[in-house]
């Protein structure tokens, strides 16, 4: 054995780990009833639920009581329907939202998003996205 | 109804449309095929060059080639001047510009649309070629061979030709008719006649206004000049194993591989400060899968420059140099592949358009690893007999599925996908097989204490680090191919493994030079480890009382940063009589160990200043072992609510919001928030961040960042009164009143008095404007309600005003002058009253504060000029080795 081959050998072990590591932490996207399901069961990771802005009800966002908290409804693509608390002020054109990706976990009853990834359509094309994921704060 | 059904069901190819420019198009359209079979050509010739060596056919070659120059010279041109004029006839000018877009900014337009920037890239590549022809000299045929292949597989990207359904490339010349049909079928062009659609469609959809920025102007060239130089490295690689050339395609290589390193590196950064000085994330880096997928590249190609360099220096590691040159150009498609793809769709705040080409982008991927894997094969007979098997099996599958019933095709598609996953292994595993075999050399072992064997461990933890951002990165392939529903890790993810791996990578470049090659003395270069390592831990000690970092961890990362820093710059000390050209190296690892020390600094101790406990308190919860989880109830409260004139105290300062002003920006209109900041020593300066309302992207913010050398004050407004839903005004009254004369509203809380009229004369008549003064309690405004008398129609027209912050409305309804004398000022006037619940002007405010950030830049800077030293030592080498 020659010491590059013992370099090279822990290296790819620690490749291996890292890649282990990586999948071992990412999250998956859900619904929300697998989301309640989850949360139930103590998945403590944050889960990522593809859905629609509930457009029939409230927005409600009302800075002068607080102006880090957003409330709205969102539908999953197999219909689950969901409150969802954001702690972060409205993004910028949530009305005009065609798909919402929510990063967050479900607590009690409600959807605790962390960040919000949302994607508008312009006028008649898709238009980028303006809203950079708030980044999620490091806890 | 009768007219949309008339208008569908006339053929588009009968009727004569008016303006268009068509010939404007068709030339451009001729110049692309021109570009494409000029690639072909130049590429042909080259290749029968290398094989038969006949000067006649290098200088067809060349002719071609220059051609080919021209013609992307002309398609550039050509789409200019259709972004220029306005011809909103062709798809591209009428989707990313539009009438009121400023010339400066018509270069973007390039970029914002993929066609724009396969051409961009095809650009960069047609310049990198006549570079190579005038000075690659002996490498000229086999090297502009494969640059003139990656033109042909790029300018097939602009062809836009479409057989049986496939769609080859999407021309940038495309007609708004064809690309949307629907177009010609709104009502109105019923009436107005289809044949002049151009009337409606006279301005375009415009460019994106996050484009609209002098970074974008330049990030976005630079980015791609650096993918494009990735080619020249594989191409000097491939053409080296084809010649089996041992070691002379390693300088010149070593200088593009540099130069790529240098400029995607620069690009890969300005994007980051662009993100910064004009996104609202607050940051210059997210981790984004876009982001990512130019940092492969870059990560690989570095790792590959330095592979090359002992290479050339020792003869060893053959192998992984070529290997590690190859993979940088593969990972340039593939990231190519990632975001021209739409395949990132749901991981990515980027948004992608699929023109419906991500089929050609993955076979150009496949095609080009086929090639280097064809070119693995030492013999000749092996070689021929793998490139036949390999397009048997390609004609085959495509062959197939013409064939195969409909009722079939969904598992011969998956069967098919499993066959490509395991074809695509086995021609990897050929290529890395092959490539080993023959590179490998009889040199007995490498020392411990030898520059190489230190500078290839570095080397291979760069690819470590790159393993991870690679997986992570391409975690939505991996669902698409075996049907994960895996998300893709945030930044918190990365970060907390990436640290670790930077680690090694930071020690090994800050020892790295103070070994010397073959061999070095271990009682020397244990001198230097001391005395640098300690001078750093020294540093790093007194740093910290400054930068007051927390946790073991963070603070090894600051000492290996610092340790990098300082060991590169005390190298120079050592070899200061090689000229300043030639401490490339050092200048440019310094900077590095700048950026990282200002990245670290400015990430882990940023401050949140507008952070507030205050707000709705959500209830608690307890996690699995029964302790109450507060972070729920804490963390992200990130905004503070700033109104008017009341400030409050943000960090070390005290935060006022002054006001906004209003401004109409050539397609939006602004607002700028004038914020101030005055911190306790009198300082002060005032911020103005902006929204910006488009009437095509909606609403925008911009930030706004106070720099200081330690520190900048970063803002950006997330909330602002403005976007509420507005209270409708009630409680209508009026009252005729002369000035000076007091009204009261309909509830009685506000009171109005005219102070003086003011006359000015208009196109359409006079106009009355009346100063009218408004209050409410404590507070005061003035309102300007005003009346037209226009001449044309003989009304009186009242143009309204009102104040959401006393909540009140007034209108000019009309007005009595009772004695002609104006002297007199008898006039009476008609006002009309409304009045709501008064709001006040409020931004929700969010303030960072990024200390030590410039480190970043400056470190950035410092790394370029490294880069600039390195390239022009090299050049001035290989021109005495030469010589």
């Amino acid at each position: 054995m020659k010491p590059l081959h013992i370099a090279l050998i822990i290296i790819a072990g620690l490749g291996v780990a890292a890649v282990v590591s990586l999948y071992g932490n990412t999250t998956k996207y859900v619904s929300f009833s697998e989301a309640v399901e989850l949360s139930q069961n103590n998945y403590s990771k944050p889960v990522h639920v593809v859905c629609q802005l509930n457009k029939s009800k409230p927005i409600n966002y009302q800075p002068e009581v607080d102006p880090n908290h957003l409330e709205f409804w969102a539908q999953d693509s197999l219909g689950n329907e969901s409150r969802i608390i954001y702690l972060q002020p409205k993004p910028q054109d949530l009305e005009r939202t065609e798909k919402i990706v929510l990063t967050g976990r479900h607590k009690g009853d409600y959807f605790h998003a962390e960040a919000i990834l949302s994607k508008c359509p312009s006028k008649y094309e898709d238009a980028p996205v303006k809203q950079h994921p708030s980044e999620i704060p490091r806890t | 109804m009768d007219i949309l059904l008339k208008v569908s069901s006339i053929p588009a190819d009968t009727i004569t449309f008016k303006n268009e420019w068509l010939w404007l198009g068709n030339l451009g359209q001729s110049f692309i095929i021109l570009t494409f079979l000029c690639a072909l050509a130049s590429m042909f010739f080259y290749y029968k060059h290398e094989k038969t060596g006949e000067v006649s056919y290098r200088k067809a070659a060349r002719t071609s080639y220059y051609l080919h120059t021209f013609g992307v010279f002309a398609i550039f041109s050509t789409l200019f001047a259709i972004i220029f004029f306005h011809r909103y006839e062709f798809y591209y000018a009428w989707r990313h510009s539009s009438n009121s877009l400023p010339v400066y900014y018509m270069i973007s337009c390039f970029w914002e649309g993929q066609e724009g920037s396969f051409l961009l890239w095809i650009f960069w590549n047609s310049i990198i070629g006549l570079i190579l022809m005038r000075y690659a000299k002996k490498w000229e045929s086999p090297v502009m061979a494969l640059l003139a292949f990656g033109q042909v597989a790029l300018s097939s990207m602009l062809l836009g030709l479409e057989f049986q359904g496939v769609k080859i490339g999407s021309s940038p010349f495309e007609l708004l008719r064809t690309a949307r049909p629907d177009f010609l079928n709104i009502p109105i062009l019923g009436s107005l006649g289809i044949e002049n659609y151009l009337s409606i469609f006279n301005d375009g959809n415009g460019l994106n206004k996050l484009l609209q920025n002098y970074w974008m102007v330049i990030h976005p060239p630079t980015l791609f000049l650096g993918f494009a130089l990735a080619i020249v490295p594989f191409a000097y690689s491939i053409a080296a194993l084809s010649r089996k050339d041992d070691r002379s395609w390693l300088h010149p290589a070593l200088i593009w591989s540099l130069a790529c390193v240098g400029i995607l590196g620069t690009g890969i950064i300005m994007g980051g400060f662009w993100a910064y000085e004009s996104l609202s994330f607050g940051g210059y880096w997210a981790w984004d899968p876009v982001e990512n997928a130019s940092l492969l590249p870059w990560l690989i190609m570095t790792s590959a420059a330095h592979m090359v360099l002992i290479s050339k220096n020792t003869g060893r590691h053959m192998f992984t140099s070529h290997l590690l040159v190859q993979l940088s150009f593969w990972l340039v498609l593939y990231a190519t592949f990632l975001t021209r793809s739409g395949i990132l769709g749901e991981a990515s705040v980027h948004s992608f358009t699929d023109l419906g080409l991500s089929g050609q982008l993955l076979l150009f991927l496949l095609v080009f690893i086929g090639l280097s894997a064809s070119i693995s094969f030492k013999e000749g007979k092996s070689r021929t007999l793998f490139n036949r098997v390999i397009v048997g099996i390609f004609l085959t599958a495509i062959a197939l599925s013409f064939v195969v019933p409909t009722d079939y095709y969904a598992s011969f598609q998956s069967g098919l996908k499993w066959f490509g996953v395991a074809a695509f292994f086995t021609v990897l595993g050929a290529f890395i097989w092959n490539l080993f075999q023959s590179q490998k050399t009889k040199m007995e072992d490498e020392k411990l204490s030898s520059r190489e064997f230190w500078m290839f461990l570095g080397s291979m933890f760069i690819i470590l680090s790159l393993v991870q951002i690679f997986t992570a990165t391409s975690i939505p392939v991996f669902n698409k191919i075996f049907g994960f529903r895996t998300a893709v890790p945030v930044a918190r993810d990365y970060n907390a493994i990436q640290l670790w791996m930077a680690m090694p990578i930071m020690l090994l470049m800050a020892l790295g030079q103070y070994f010397s090659y073959r061999n070095s003395n271990w009682k020397i270069w244990a001198t230097d480890f001391g005395i640098t390592g300690i001078t750093s831990l020294i540093v790093t000690a007194l740093l910290n009382l400054n930068f007051q970092i927390e946790g073991m961890h963070f603070l090894l990362f600051l000492f290996l940063a610092v340790w990098l820093a300082l060991g590169n710059i005390a190298y120079v000390w050592r070899i200061k009589k090689l000229g300043f050209l030639g401490w490339g190296a050092s200048i440019s690892h310094f900077g590095f160990g700048v950026l990282l020390v200002g990245v670290l600094v400015s990430s882990v101790n940023q401050k949140v200043l507008s952070e507030t406990q205050q707000g709705i308190q959500l209830a608690p919860e307890q996690d699995e072992k029964g302790n109450v989880d507060l972070k729920g109830m804490q963390f992200n409260r990130e905004n503070r609510i700033l109104y008017k004139n009341d400030p409050i105290i943000m960090g070390e300062y005290n935060v006022r919001y002054d006001k906004f002003v209003q401004g109409i920006h050539y397609d939006s209109l602004d607002k700028f928030f004038f914020v101030d900041f005055t911190n306790e020593e009198g300082e002060s300066f005032t911020l103005v961040p902006k929204t910006q309302n488009n009437p095509k992207m909606g609403l925008l913010a911009e930030p706004s960042t106070k720099h200081y050398i330690h520190k900048d004050v970063f803002t950006h407004i997330n909330y602002e009164s403005g976007m509420d839903k507005k209270e409708p005004f009630s409680g209508f009254k009026t009252d005729t009143v002369r000035i000076g004369n007091t009204l009261t509203t309909n509830s009685g809380k506000c009171k109005l008095t005219p102070i003086t009229v003011e006359k000015a004369s208009t196109e359409k008549g006079l106009m009355l404007r009346l100063v009218l003064f408004a209050e409410r309690l404590n507070e005061t405004d003035t309102l300007f309600p005003q009346i037209l008398i226009n001449e044309q129609t003989g009304n009186l027209e009242s143009i309204a005003d009102q104040n959401d912050r006393l909540g009140v409305f007034a209108s000019l309804l009309s007005f009595n002058i009772e004695d002609p004398d104006p002297a007199k000022q008898k006039i009476s006037f008609v006002i009309q009253s409304g009045e709501k619940e008064p709001v006040r002007d409020y931004i929700v405010l969010k303030v960072v504060e990024f200390p030590w950030i410039n480190l970043v830049w400056a470190g950035t800077i410092i790394m370029v000029f490294g880069f600039v030293f390195a390239i022009s030592n090299r050049i001035l080498i290989q021109r005495k080795t030469l010589a």
